[in-house]
């Protein structure tokens, strides 16, 4: 197993390395004027050929590329144009915004879609599998905007006064600065260093850092903030996991040692968690590793209903701005989150049926 | 393990969602520190030691637009200028009637206390000796000197020069407190330009200059931890929030403990105005007044900002219908224009029809003038005197065989398309035929794409348009040597009009420099153009705001809206 991660990591490296360099010529192939998107049109030839110089930009591609992956092994993703300010720190104020709505959207997702999907699958053709579809179908079909929409108007406004009253925008309510669990800890790290980045990033993970520091009171803000967006982001990966479950299920369900089992005298219950569902996780897994992968790429549209700085955003934006720093430092970043999660999934599948030798 | 991990996973879920809501409602709305129900005047300290100022309180303001700067030098967008006044102030600003209100200045320059020198070229402003930076120095003129310095420094990219490099020859200060301006030529724009953007902290600023030959990549554009006003820079998460903190160090200070302005889009921002999830809004709709009003939550509220819903004519021979050459056709076709029902019909009544182009620019806007009054049958006369006729019985006037069809063309905005539709049935009834045509707006003003406005392919066009607010500035719209054309295709006069006797008052305002006769002569330039029917004014068109009912004190002001945020208080 370790030989296999290790080989998959290493086959990784060259994924990320052509990823990287397509990123990195293509952004400067394409007929643009960083010069005048940043500065604005009125910025002269002579203010503009000093911009071009102090980037770099007026070296060949290639040579711009070694300089460029020369900073980048150590560590260094240079520094945005627009917002004056080293790329990492960017990665460190935005990613944490979109791996938390993304891992919270994945896990609403997993809990409603299996159940949805095992329900359905069970009792098959029944009212329940119809209105399940049903739901499935609409919900792979729902435009996440107008649902966000849709959930800030009901959770804000109709249910306001209530209990369910939900906050329509933003990540905390203002006013609310929330201490970074290694401040609550005592721990005095040095700025810059590994462990100073690490825990600043998860630091920004409002949910996980309040958890960690014990501030109650900013965790039930952060996850009221979190709960409407996760959901709407949620939405359609949920209905593919449950029509993936039940489809999984069915298929399983079918199969003889299913009926050995019932003719065993197993209850229900044992023979669906215990002979059916764990023999068809594991399309349901693929399905699941994708969609956070899918989560974490396509949440832009989440981030803007929602007011929430995340990648989406900011990748959006620096499109537009030829902001090359940051679009190459967050395809990188996504990048490395697809190449993770195939190897996550892959070797799930080892775990979840043992005849696989991934060797 | 892993089915572990999934339960653990879940059931944390599944508490937080049942944490979340047994939370309730109170907790999402914008925390306020303390109330405070009364807002007492600031006075003068009686003791020698003045006491520590106390705030209270947390203001959300929602932008639907990312700033793209702080800094002065570089402010290209509304959002991005209107936070200055929280944090980094000028000489003085200006209130909601657009007077002037002192903030660093000492006292306003004039001839009498000997600021404005008699030929109006050089203009010596003393400045407070109390005022301090956030992080304690001490603000000088040579703040304000090297704020000019950094502004034509052609070593910075800077959104615009004006009025440093068009009027201002040079800018000195004799002593940390008086500040000398002198100008190439009596400059009569000077109380709404010098420094309405805010001044640069020299002692922070030119380290950076220095040492990097520009501020254009400074990090205090984005990040201005040091600055001059009730509030201090605290915090810019960008596409998030920026956090503003009460500055002790400002003369006057603040009420309020915070200020957080939030980064939303236009649905987002709705929905929380109607929740009471922010205290203030902008760039609303007018459809909005209604909502905002009947939620109990907030008020809509509007403040002139120099801007008017209006017609711009086509004056050019060679281009318009003949009809519109004169006078009484143009004096005809706008009072055959029930306006005021219009406004009470679309825009909910909530503003009003203006009669010259400097009526939401007070004090500039003529109060004698009226706007022309509905008057179909007078309009029908005018016309009848003007002989158009409807002679073939088609319902439409006519004149030598051309009929009365005007070509009335606007952007695709829907509430301008539903005033050409309204506005085509009044002028039915007057037997005014129109063509209305509707483009995009890159393409509606573009002379070099041939864009129908400046290529005069038009008789009527209707948008919004602004002075120079707070300064009434706007002649190049008129004067006939802006007249657009081939050989002048930057010009700003698309509409063609030339008429000496307006461009001489246009020539005389732009050099007086005593306020008083500058409006008396904009009041004759208002007439002028009132007489011969050269704008039409549509409604007022000024900024729209909401503010919640428990932000209190709020006063906005078009040209610096945010001009007495330190008088802002939470009273829930």
């Amino acid at each position: 197993m370790a030989t296999y991660i290790f080989r998959r990591l290493l086959l990784s490296i060259p994924v990320l390395f052509g990823i990287l360099f397509a990123t990195f010529a293509l952004a400067r192939l394409i007929p643009s004027d960083p010069c005048r998107a940043m500065l604005g049109e009125k910025a002269t030839d002579a203010v503009c050929n000093e911009f071009i110089k102090r980037h770099g930009l007026d070296q060949p591609i290639l040579t711009q590329f070694g300089v460029y992956m020369g900073e980048v092994l150590k560590g260094d993703f240079g520094k945005s144009f627009r917002f004056s300010l080293p790329v990492t720190e960017i990665i460190i104020q935005r990613l944490p915004t979109t791996v938390e709505l993304a891992f919270s959207a994945l896990v609403l997702s997993i809990i409603i879609g299996v159940s949805l999907g095992v329900i359905s699958a069970v009792r098959h053709n029944s009212w329940a599998d119809v209105v399940t579809m049903l739901w499935a179908n609409i919900g792979v079909s729902m435009p996440v905007f107008w649902l966000g929409l849709m959930l800030a108007y009901i959770f804000s406004l109709t249910l306001k006064g209530t209990p369910f009253q939900l906050p329509p925008s933003g990540r905390l309510s203002a006013g609310l600065i929330p201490s970074p669990f290694y401040e609550a800890w005592n721990l005095h790290l040095t700025q810059g260093t590994f462990v100073f980045i690490a825990a600043e990033f998860i630091s920004r993970m409002n949910i996980f850092n309040s958890i960690l520091a014990g501030d109650y009171k900013t965790f039930k803000d952060a996850v009221q903030h979190m709960i409407l967006p996760a959901l709407a982001l949620s939405t359609i990966s949920t209905a593919l996991i449950a029509r993936m479950t039940r489809s999984s299920m069915l298929e399983v369900l079918g199969q003889d040692y299913i009926r050995t089992a019932r003719a065993k005298g197993l209850k229900q219950r044992a023979v669906v968690m215990k002979h059916a569902f764990r023999n068809a996780l594991l399309p349901i897994v693929t399905v699941i590793g994708l969609s956070l992968g899918g989560l974490l790429g396509g949440a832009v549209l989440t981030e803007t209903v929602f007011n929430l700085a995340g990648v989406g955003r900011i990748l959006y934006e620096a499109i537009t701005a030829r902001d090359y720093g940051i679009v190459q430092a967050f395809t990188v970043v996504i990048a490395v989150f697809f190449v993770v999660l195939n190897l996550l999934v892959d070797i799930s599948y080892a775990y979840l049926d043992p005849r696989i030798r991934l060797n | 393990m892993k089915r572990n991990l999934h339960v653990l996973l879940s059931l944390l879920v599944l508490a937080s969602m049942v944490l979340a809501a047994c939370g309730g409602g109170a907790e999402t709305e914008p925390p306020a520190v303390a109330t405070e129900p009364a807002a007492p005047e600031a006075t003068e300290p009686a003791a020698t030691e003045p006491p520590a100022p106390h705030f209270s309180g947390i203001a959300v303001v929602t932008f639907v637009q990312q700033p793209t700067t702080l800094s002065p030098l570089y402010q290209n967008q509304w959002f991005s200028s209107i936070t200055t006044q929280l944090w980094l102030k000028g000489l003085w600003s200006f209130d909601s009637d657009n007077n002037p209100v002192l903030e660093i200045a000492a006292e306003l320059p004039t001839t009498e206390n000997g600021g404005m020198s008699a030929d109006g070229m050089t203009l010596t402003i003393n400045l407070r000796d109390d005022v301090l930076w956030s992080d304690g120095e001490p603000v000088t003129a040579n703040d304000f000197v090297f704020t000019y310095e950094m502004f034509v420094s052609d070593k910075n990219v800077v959104n615009s020069t004006y009025p440093y490099a068009d009027y201002v020859t040079s800018m000195e200060a004799p002593d940390d407190h008086t500040l000398v301006v002198n100008f190439n030529a009596p400059f009569a724009a000077w109380l709404t330009t010098l420094f309405n953007t805010g001044v640069l902290p020299e002692h922070v600023l030119r380290p950076v200059f220095e040492a990097e030959g520009t501020l254009d990549n400074a990090a205090w554009n984005t990040a201005p931890t040091v600055g001059v006003g009730p509030f201090v820079f605290k915090e810019w998460e960008t596409d998030s929030h920026m956090i503003f903190e009460a500055n002790p160090n400002w003369i006057h200070p603040a009420k309020l403990q915070q200020v957080f302005i939030r980064m939303a889009d236009d649905a987002a921002q709705e929905v929380a105005i109607l929740a009471g999830d922010t205290d203030i809004a902008t760039f609303l709709d007018w459809s909005q007044a209604d909502a905002i009003n009947s939620s109990g939550k907030a008020k809509f509220v509007t403040q002139p900002s120099g801007y008017d819903e209006g017609w711009f004519l086509n004056f050019n021979p060679e281009t318009a219908h003949p009809a519109m050459l004169d006078v009484n056709v143009r004096k005809a076709i706008v009072m055959a224009t029930n306006r005021e029902k219009i406004v009470n019909d679309l825009l909910g009544g909530l503003t009003t029809v203006p009669a010259t182009f400097w009526d939401s620019t007070p004090p500039y806007g003529n109060p004698d003038i009226s706007p022309y009054p509905y008057d179909a049958e007078e309009a029908g006369s005018l016309l009848d005197v003007a002989g158009w006729k409807d002679s073939n019985g088609d319902g439409t006037r006519d004149k030598d065989g051309v009929e009365l069809v005007l070509r009335y063309i606007s952007n695709q905005r829907q509430l301008r398309k539903d005033v050409q539709a309204v506005v085509q049935q009044m002028w039915a009834q007057a037997g005014i035929g129109v063509e209305l045509v509707n483009y995009g707006d890159d393409f509606f003003n573009s002379y070099a794409d041939g864009g129908p406005i400046a290529t005069g392919n038009y008789d009527i066009a209707e948008w919004s348009d602004v002075t120079s607010f707070p300064d009434p500035e706007q002649s190049s719209y008129w004067l006939c040597s802006q007249v657009v054309g081939p050989d002048n295709p930057d010009g700003g006069n698309w509409q063609s009009y030339c008429n000496p006797e307006l461009d001489a008052l246009f020539d005389q305002q732009a050099t007086e420099t005593d306020p008083e006769a500058r409006k008396q002569l904009y009041y004759q330039i208002g007439q002028i153009m009132f007489d011969n029917v050269v704008w039409v004014g549509m409604w007022k068109d000024p900024d729209l705001w909401a503010v919640s009912n428990r932000l209190q004190g709020v006063k906005f002001s078009g040209a610096s809206p945010f001009w007495n945020a330190r008088e802002w208080f939470i009273n829930e």
